[in-house]
């Protein structure tokens, strides 16, 4: 038994050295997914100053709730609004276009919007390469009395299933989903 | 009745307590000790008793023999106190020959012999790690390569699915996860070869990136029966074995080609090993080659195709081994390399898409063999060096060196990434291992084994998206396993200290933050048993049990969108270790007709981390259900059962059971991914002829209650209906086709092609499981 035991010490020493290396651990930076932390709003009149509403989600994926609305959406009384929506990663900076990749990739993407509350009808005017509708321009008729509500905006995503010539909500894959509130003017 | 056979045993036993330490030694030359060696010779596959073996005893200036009985037991005599060759022969079998040490006292054996099939499964009768003091009263299971073959071809989980105890988490054709007693993942151990299995375990979806092909021998210890291998078996071991490198016998090899009509998979597996060339100074030197490769598309549920279920895979590895009078080292380098799919539907953007994904009917009507994505690319490395010195007086002493790499990439179907070849989690974990095990010489009649062991492992994280942290881990481990044979009484006692260091690095990207930090965990694992036999071919044992493990770096860091699941996770740093306190009764016989093997088990484990629901997280993409790692004291109890009936030489029925119930121990509440109440049962008959080979011929049958012990809070754990399936199998080993005995098997599960879906399938929120299974097996020795 002690023989053994005296031998054992050294070699327990021995292998103890064989550890080390290889074993480098790092975190990289990520920032390559594809992340949208403002969505703005804008609704120009056929004349007067343009109104205009964002949302931001400051931590992008992370837990910390989006912020509420900035900027108010008063509405005049039958007025037909010319809309444009925009989306923008401000966690980079310079701050991120992302309105352009998906003008780029028209043809894969749609912005729907849903309208709950009354006197308001959105409608898409531009259209994707095939004659699809896009969305990322549009029209927002008023109607002609006081009401307040909410115009829900969903960018949809068609990667694996073919995008659809016409469609009322998103069937593939959502990147965005957020709600404005509107008010309409006595 | 119940204590005649032993009686003359507990006098030896009270003798040998009353003469104490000092003649011991003496004793060991003293020609006239009496020791007595009996025991039962089985059929490794059918479980029954064989009568008529040759049973051989030789020591020195010693040779006695005897035949086995009817009932297969065998009963020796008036044999020295001291180590002996133990050779055991029947015709049909391959022989088995083991040391047997009387030193300590009377021994009894239970032989288990196998089928004579090619020289290569012969082989597998010893692993090429250290053999564990185990066998004898721990809830396990062994495959040897006979049980293996019957499975060859499929995953690691699939092939143990059928073990008692054990079931499988499933992600489709390509991913399973063994589940044992209700638990899996980080709460079981994967060992490979000896080496901790170490390839980002904590995912349900990452499965043990182990070749099926290349194991020879498979172990399921169910619950924390041995400190052996890591404070953290809270669940249990599998343990997977390769034969020992040969450095002595003819070149061999085989060929395994199988077939799945399911999902269309081709596997193909080809092994040589050889021997004889002894190098001067070195000695005898031997090798062992193999290859294997599986290709399958998507599986088929019974209406359609699992879309994007397909996957490829490639491994290999080389053992070179040496033998000398100090004994035998070995080097073995292994590499696993997967691609595989994700089901399209199950990967979901936002939570409403996951709802679509559920309520629309996902039929998918052409079959295919591309992986699209969402997809995982995984290559795992492994280089182990291991030495085994054969010291004086029966000591041994196993020194292992492991590096394993394992290679993560998982590539998202979301966003930026889609149409670029750049994956969205890519994870690198280099895990360093040194292991020094000493079995000791018998200390009178204590027999064990007192080891230490180290790991040092960093993780690489370095995807466009975040998953978890890149860290450092640092264990070391002390422990001892040790064995009392007191006559038919025997105490098992297992102590295990472990100190462990976690470093994380810091993570700050697009709203992402996870801060660096060290944190260390030290904590106590043991177990104690008590068997005992209660007949002369039943052993009754129970046991206590305590392990441990820290959270894993997930459950403290864990930070965004499952994408599988469409659940916010987040982690929580603070969490604390998970203690587990366990008893488990046993229960084995085995008879000439009957062979049972059950256990009943409670464990309670304070600080139990799972995934408690919290309030949802808003982001501009939507509103998602989430879900924050916390812990609570949890306990869960079951039983599991095998029996084997033979009630004909021919015929052969066997019956397979589990049961477990987890809950909070506060509330009662059940936990999540507790497996349903199952049932397999078996009939089979065998023969031998002289044109067929061994055949046999069976029909089984699965069933499986609704699972409805399920958690409130998530669409994740909706009750699941049980369902019923139906298999049916022949094979046939050592046909003669073209001049060469090939072992030839068909079989077919889910013979009615039933729709179902099982709880712990995680596709089951959107598709049925796959459909009826074809498979056709053919080994060719070379």
């Amino acid at each position: 038994m002690s023989w053994s035991a005296r031998r054992m010490l050294p070699a327990l020493a021995g292998i103890a050295v064989v550890l080390g290396g290889c074993g480098d651990s790092s975190t990289e930076p990520g920032g390559e997914t594809e992340v949208i932390s403002r969505v703005t709003l804008t609704l120009t009149p056929p004349a007067g100053a343009a109104l205009s509403a964002f949302i931001d989600d400051a931590d992008g994926n992370g837990p910390g709730a989006p912020s509420a609305q900035q900027g108010a959406l008063a509405l005049a009384r039958n007025t037909t609004y010319t809309g444009t929506i925009r989306f923008e990663n401000r966690l980079e900076n310079p701050p991120e276009d992302i309105t352009t990749e998906v003008q780029a990739e028209a043809n894969e993407h749609r912005v729907f919007y849903t309208v709950s509350g009354a006197g308001v009808t959105v409608t898409a005017t531009d259209t994707d390469g095939q004659g699809r509708p896009l969305g990322l321009r549009f029209t927002t008729a008023v109607g002609a009395t006081p009401a307040a509500g909410t115009i829900t905006v969903v960018l949809c995503h068609y990667d694996n299933v073919a995008k659809p010539a016409s469609a009322t909500s998103c069937t593939a894959e959502t990147d965005i989903n957020v709600a404005f509130n509107y008010t309409i003017a006595n | 009745m119940f204590c005649r056979p032993f009686r003359p045993h507990l006098c030896v036993a009270l003798l040998t307590l009353v003469c104490g330490r000092a003649p011991r030694v003496r004793a060991q030359q003293a020609a006239g000790a009496s020791r007595h060696l009996h025991g039962v010779v089985v059929d490794s596959v059918a479980a029954r008793a064989l009568s008529g073996a040759l049973v051989m005893v030789e020591g020195p200036q010693l040779a006695r023999r005897t035949r086995t009985d009817d009932a297969g037991h065998f009963d020796l005599h008036e044999l020295p106190a001291q180590p002996l060759r133990l050779t055991v022969r029947l015709v049909g079998f391959a022989p088995l020959t083991r040391t047997i040490d009387l030193t300590r006292g009377d021994v009894r054996v239970t032989v288990t012999l196998s089928q004579a099939t090619v020289q290569l499964s012969a082989v597998s009768v010893t692993g090429d790690t250290l053999a564990d003091p185990l066998s004898q009263s721990v809830a396990m299971t062994t495959l040897d390569a006979e049980a293996l073959s019957r499975q060859r071809g499929q995953t690691l989980g699939e092939t143990i699915k059928y073990v008692p105890g054990v079931s499988l988490i499933q992600f489709g054709p390509s991913i399973a996860k063994p589940v044992i007693r209700g638990l899996n993942s980080q709460r079981i151990l994967v060992m490979n070869s000896g080496l901790r299995q170490e390839d980002q375990q904590w995912g349900t979806e990452h499965a043990p990136n182990i070749d099926s092909f290349d194991a020879d021998v498979v172990t399921v210890v169910r619950g924390a029966a041995t400190v052996l291998y890591g404070p953290d078996a809270i669940g249990g071991v599998v343990r997977v074995d390769r034969a020992a490198v040969p450095t002595s016998g003819a070149k061999n090899g085989e060929l395994s080609v199988n077939g799945f009509s399911n999902n269309r998979q081709g596997a193909l597996a080809l092994g040589v090993a050889g021997s004889g060339l002894t190098l001067p100074w070195i000695g005898r030197t031997g090798y062992r080659v193999r290859m294997s490769s599986r290709v399958a598309g998507n599986g088929a549920a019974p209406d359609y195709f699992l879309s994007n279920t397909g996957f490829r895979e490639l491994n290999g590895s080389v053992a070179l081994g040496v033998s000398r009078g100090w004994g035998t080292s070995d080097l073995l380098v292994s590499r696993f390399a997967t691609e595989l799919g994700v089901l399209r539907q199950a990967h979901a953007g936002s939570f409403d898409d996951l709802q679509r994904a559920m309520t629309t009917a996902p039929r998918d009507s052409t079959f295919r063999y591309d992986i699209g994505r969402p997809s995982q690319q995984i290559a795992h490395t492994t280089a182990r060096l291991r030495t085994l010195l054969e010291l004086p007086h029966g000591n041994h002493l196993e020194l292992v060196y492991g590096l394993q790499v394992n290679h993560r990439r998982e590539f998202d179907n979301h966003g930026a990434l889609r149409f670029r070849n750049v994956p969205a989690f890519d994870l690198r974990l280099f895990t360093n291992t040194v292991d020094a095990r000493w079995r000791h010489a018998p200390l009178g009649r204590l027999t064990g084994t007192v080891g230490t062991s180290a790991i040092y492992q960093g993780n690489q994280t370095l995807g466009k998206a975040f998953l978890i942290p890149g860290y450092d881990l640092g264990q070391g481990a002390l422990y001892a396993q040790e064995q009392l044979a007191l006559g038919r009484v025997q105490l098992d006692v297992g102590a295990r200290g472990d100190a462990i260091s976690q470093t994380t690095i810091a993570f700050a990207d697009q709203g992402i933050r996870s801060p660096a930090g060290t944190r260390r965990w030290n904590g106590f694992s043991g177990s104690l048993g008590v068997s005992a036999w209660v007949r002369e071919n039943t052993q009754a044992a129970v046991r206590v049990a305590r392990a441990w493990r820290p959270p894993s770096v997930n459950e403290r860091y864990a930070q965004g969108v499952h994408h599988g699941s469409a659940q916010y996770e987040l982690g929580d740093a603070r969490l604390d270790a998970e203690r587990s306190r366990a008893i488990e009764a046993t229960l084995k016989h085995t008879g000439s007709t009957l062979a049972i093997d059950a256990a009943v088990y409670e464990n309670r484990i304070d600080g139990f981390i799972f995934l408690r629901p919290r309030e949802p997280v808003f982001t501009l993409r939507g509103t998602f259900p989430a879900f924050r790692y916390a812990a609570t004291d949890a306990r869960l109890r079951g039983a599991e059962a095998a029996v084997s009936w033979t009630p004909l030489a021919r015929w052969q029925l066997t019956a397979t059971g589990n049961a477990v119930r987890g809950t909070q121990r506060r509330d009662g509440t059940p936990l999540f991914d507790m497996p349903a109440d199952r049932l397999t049962l078996q009939s089979r008959v065998l023969g031998t002829s002289a044109r067929l080979g061994r055949w046999q011929a069976g029909v089984g049958a699965t069933l499986v209650r609704e699972q409805d012990g399920v958690p409130n809070g998530t669409i994740y754990t909706l009750p699941t209906a049980g369902y019923s399936l139906m298999s049916a199998d022949v094979s046939t080993q050592g046909f003669s086709l073209f001049g060469r005995a090939v072992d030839l098997s068909l079989s077919i599960t889910n013979l009615l092609d039933r729709r179902y879906r099982d709880y712990l399938s995680r596709y089951r929120l959107f598709v049925n499981d796959a459909g009826r299974d074809v498979v056709t097996r053919l080994r060719i020795p070379l």
